[in-house]
């Protein structure tokens, strides 16, 4: 008889955890099959086309990369992860059609994708409705706290708790915060407030440019009025670019109030050219200089697979470790009943050796454990690391709201 | 009477159009594939708005998606009303109000508390600022490229203010997290048939009720201003009140797309009014036939459908935006008149020529001016 009785009460047992949880059927054809053909079917959502393909299009090839690693060492429990990958073209809705797609018709039981937060709150529906598990790589501003997504990116205690004592102690007092204007920046500038308020530090402007914007002859002429001795930006995109470089033509020197940036990465520079970044300064936990094997062997393996020049960031050494701590993940869990709840709650706890250094996903909270660095850009268009966190440091996507605390249930208001 | 026989093909055309929409969901058990094709009939709806302007009124109006956006925050407002924040609890602010340091409901948000409220205005609020930019576009006789321009133009304004408003309108991110539609005791959950036969009976009742306006004699009137708008100037109709009318119908129609949209996706974003979707709506029209409703409805479907298909197709995935192209230029090339031609075609008619069009919905206009004089005159 091929049905005997113990494997008989697992299925059983399994179904009975499923209904009572109210997970969608699905999930439960769907276990079977995905291991019936050998196969653990996750989709990878990163734009190949439209307004942030390039950045995106590194967070696909880091992704893919990962998943080959991992089959080329036998997969997982025996079973290839087999990519379905989609193109969202930068465009919110697209991405929540795709993900849909995924989700839905593809009966992936993880989701890999997203840069922009715009992106990622339109797919969150989706997630939720169908209790999927979204991976998401990028920095971010924090203060959301889904059950159906995994936060591998710094979220802003993670990137400024370090960051603006260390200009407050080298440079000074005076910060002139420059953001684009969408919520992520305004959000990093709250934090830095309460930063500065602490450290007796002060706020001389605060200005938000629209996305794309490339003129910033009239901001420029502000910093030279109030000769602030931080410029405190996270302002994304081509922006980064035009901002650099007109800096650098208005005659302003680094050393005297330098840039310092939450959102300059490897990538901008190559944009701009080193030359007008060198001298600026980026946290981040992540360099593509940073000195370890793994990051070595990360860096290596990247050019390797994509060409020659090209670069790793913190966005894609994210998207690439992620992918590992998914692995783990699904190992953990063994043969049986691989839906997303699980694999959620196996990844919880779930440690690996990244690049950056040994992660962690958070049980309280499914953000990451990250190590921040401050880095300087050279003009050779790499960072110096020339401060490193003695720690893994604890995401706290409420930060600044001590009123709210983010736990495995979902936002909590703490009691007073 | 082959006029006659004409408008009855026609009309078992729409008919069968709406009957093949219609019986979908008797044969699609798979909630995600009707969410999907029901955002194709939104698609449908909405370029069948344009038709009306573009194709029967002779308005290319780029900023189409003015009047879709403005229907889909309104929609979005009513809802993220009714969503209990998990920040603040129920009775709080909408989540991105408190990000934002918002102390109070803004004024012009508390009114969409009411259903009723929110889908007059994702009607009337698109109709409005349609009217506004008519009054000052068609009394002024601009026309033709201008028209195009000056819509574009507002599109932008008006993408970058919802951009910018962000403690009132989400910004970038748009309204996000939204409760489910409950109206009548029917739940209008996305990818439930409720929405999909919504989408559809919007579309069909466009569909007829479009046909039955372009063939009143309003609809009449307008064909001839598209044809040659001075001389209808001198048979003494105010050319400039049939245009912004027509206009404001397009965009109320636009506005209800764009609701009907925010229940499909859930969310409601910016780039629903941003330029690339504003430009989508035009090449959909154009493909399918501007000048005939259910050509430009069906051109939406096709395009956003193949669209779709490719750009799933993981063979396609690196250049499904390059045959998405080919395709465009290979259609205006060959089919000036769009997909919908090919029924003229296979039906063995001769299409008129444009020219011939144009001759005579003016003389059908003059036919019907001599009547009114002579009645005048007796």
């Amino acid at each position: 008889m091929g049905l005997d009785r113990r494997k008989f009460l697992k299925g059983t047992a399994a179904i009975g955890a499923a209904t009572a949880a109210g997970f969608p059927q699905i999930w439960i054809k769907n276990s079977g099959l995905a291991y019936a053909a050998g196969e653990i079917k996750v989709g990878v959502l990163y734009s190949l086309t439209g307004t942030t393909a390039i950045i995106e299009t590194s967070l696909n090839q880091a992704t893919l990369m990962a998943i080959d690693e991992i089959n080329a060492a036998g997969g997982i429990n025996g079973a290839k992860v087999v990519p379905v990958v989609e193109d969202p073209a930068s465009d919110p809705a697209t991405f929540a059609q795709k993900a849909r797609k995924l989700v839905v018709g593809d009966r992936c039981v993880s989701v890999f994708g997203s840069y922009t937060s715009a992106s990622r709150k339109a797919v969150l529906p989706v997630f939720e409705k169908y209790n999927n598990l979204y991976w998401y790589p990028t920095l971010y501003e924090g203060r959301e706290c889904s059950k159906n997504v995994i936060y591998t990116g710094a979220v802003p205690n993670q990137q400024q708790k370090d960051f603006v004592p260390w200009l407050v102690k080298n440079f000074g007092k005076k910060f002139y915060l420059i953001g684009s204007n969408y919520i992520y920046p305004k959000e990093e500038n709250n934090v830095c407030k309460i930063l500065l308020k602490e450290l007796g530090g002060e706020v001389v402007g605060e200005e938000y440019v629209p996305l794309g914007h490339s003129e910033f002859s009239s901001v420029i002429s502000k910093f030279k009025e109030t000769r602030p001795d931080v410029i405190f930006s996270t302002v994304v995109g081509d922006s980064v670019v035009a901002l650099h470089r007109q800096y650098k033509a208005a005659g302003l020197d680094p050393k005297k109030m330098p840039m310092a940036s939450l959102t300059t990465s490897e990538e901008e520079i190559a944009a701009m050219g080193g030359e007008f970044a060198a001298g600026h300064f980026t946290s981040a936990p992540y360099f593509m200089s940073y000195d370890s094997p793994e990051n070595h062997k990360f860096v290596e393996a990247f050019q390797k697979r994509w060409g020659k020049g090209k670069t790793t960031n913190f966005v894609s050494e994210p998207a690439y470790f992620q992918v590992h701590l998914f692995k783990q993940a699904v190992e953990k869990l063994g043969k049986k009943d691989l839906t997303p709840p699980a694999i959620r709650e196996a990844a919880w706890g779930q440690e690996y050796k990244a690049p950056e250094g040994l992660v962690k996903i958070d049980p309280d909270n499914s953000h990451t454990y990250l190590w921040p660095k401050i880095g300087e850009a050279q003009t050779n268009g790499q960072f110096k690391i020339i401060e490193q966190s003695k720690e893994w440091v604890k995401p706290l996507p409420y930060w600044a709201y001590p009123g709210q605390v983010c736990t495995p249930e979902g936002l909590q208001q703490k009691k007073a | 009477m082959t006029r006659n026989r004409d408008a009855i093909l026609r009309l078992v055309g729409y008919a069968l159009f709406c009957a093949a929409i219609l019986v979908v969901p008797l044969f699609v058990d798979n909630g995600y594939l009707l969410n999907k094709f029901a955002r194709y009939l939104v698609f449908g709806i909405l370029s069948l708005a344009l038709s009306l302007s573009w194709g029967y009124a002779g308005i290319l109006n780029l900023g189409q998606a003015v009047g879709f956006g403005l229907g889909s925050y309104c929609m979005a407002m009513a809802l993220k009303l009714r969503t209990i924040p998990i920040q603040t609890g129920a009775g709080g602010l909408p989540d991105f109000m408190v990000w934002n340091n918002v102390q109070a409901l803004p004024w012009f948000w508390v009114p969409f508390h009411s259903y009723a409220f929110a889908i007059a205005a994702g009607m009337a609020v698109p109709a409005v600022v349609a009217f506004l930019i008519g009054w000052f576009v068609f009394p002024a006789r601009v026309s033709g490229v201008y028209v195009a321009i000056i819509t574009l133009a507002m599109l932008v304004v008006i993408n970058l203010v919802i951009i910018d408003q962000q403690p009132y309108t989400g910004g970038f991110n748009g309204i996000t997290d939204l409760t489910t539609l409950k109206l009548f005791g029917i739940e209008f959950d996305a990818y439930s048939d409720a929405t999909y036969y919504l989408a559809a009976i919007t579309l069909s009742l466009c569909l007829f009720l479009g046909l039955a306006f372009v063939n009143s004699k309003t609809g009449l009137i307008l064909q001839a201003i598209r044809d040659d708008e001075t001389r209808v100037w001198y048979f003494g109709y105010n050319v400039a009140a049939y245009q912004n009318f027509v206009f404001c119908l397009s965009a109320a129609i636009a506005g209800f797309a764009g609701m009907l949209y925010t229940l499909v996706m859930e969310f409601a974003s910016p780039t629903f009014l941003a330029v690339p979707i504003s430009l989508s709506i035009v090449i959909w029209c154009a493909v399918g036939g501007r000048a005939s409703l259910v050509g430009a409805a069906l051109g939406a479907i096709v395009v956003t459908g193949v669209q779709g298909s490719l750009s799933d197709t993981p063979a396609f995935l690196d250049t499904w935006m390059l045959i998405m192209g080919g395709l465009f230029i290979v259609i205006v090339l060959f089919l000036p008149n769009g997909l919908i031609s090919l029924i003229d075609l296979a039906l063995g008619k001769r299409r008129r020529g444009r020219a011939a069009t144009a001759a005579a919905s003016v003389v059908a206009i003059e036919r019907s001016e001599s009547s009114r004089r002579q009645s005048a005159a007796r």
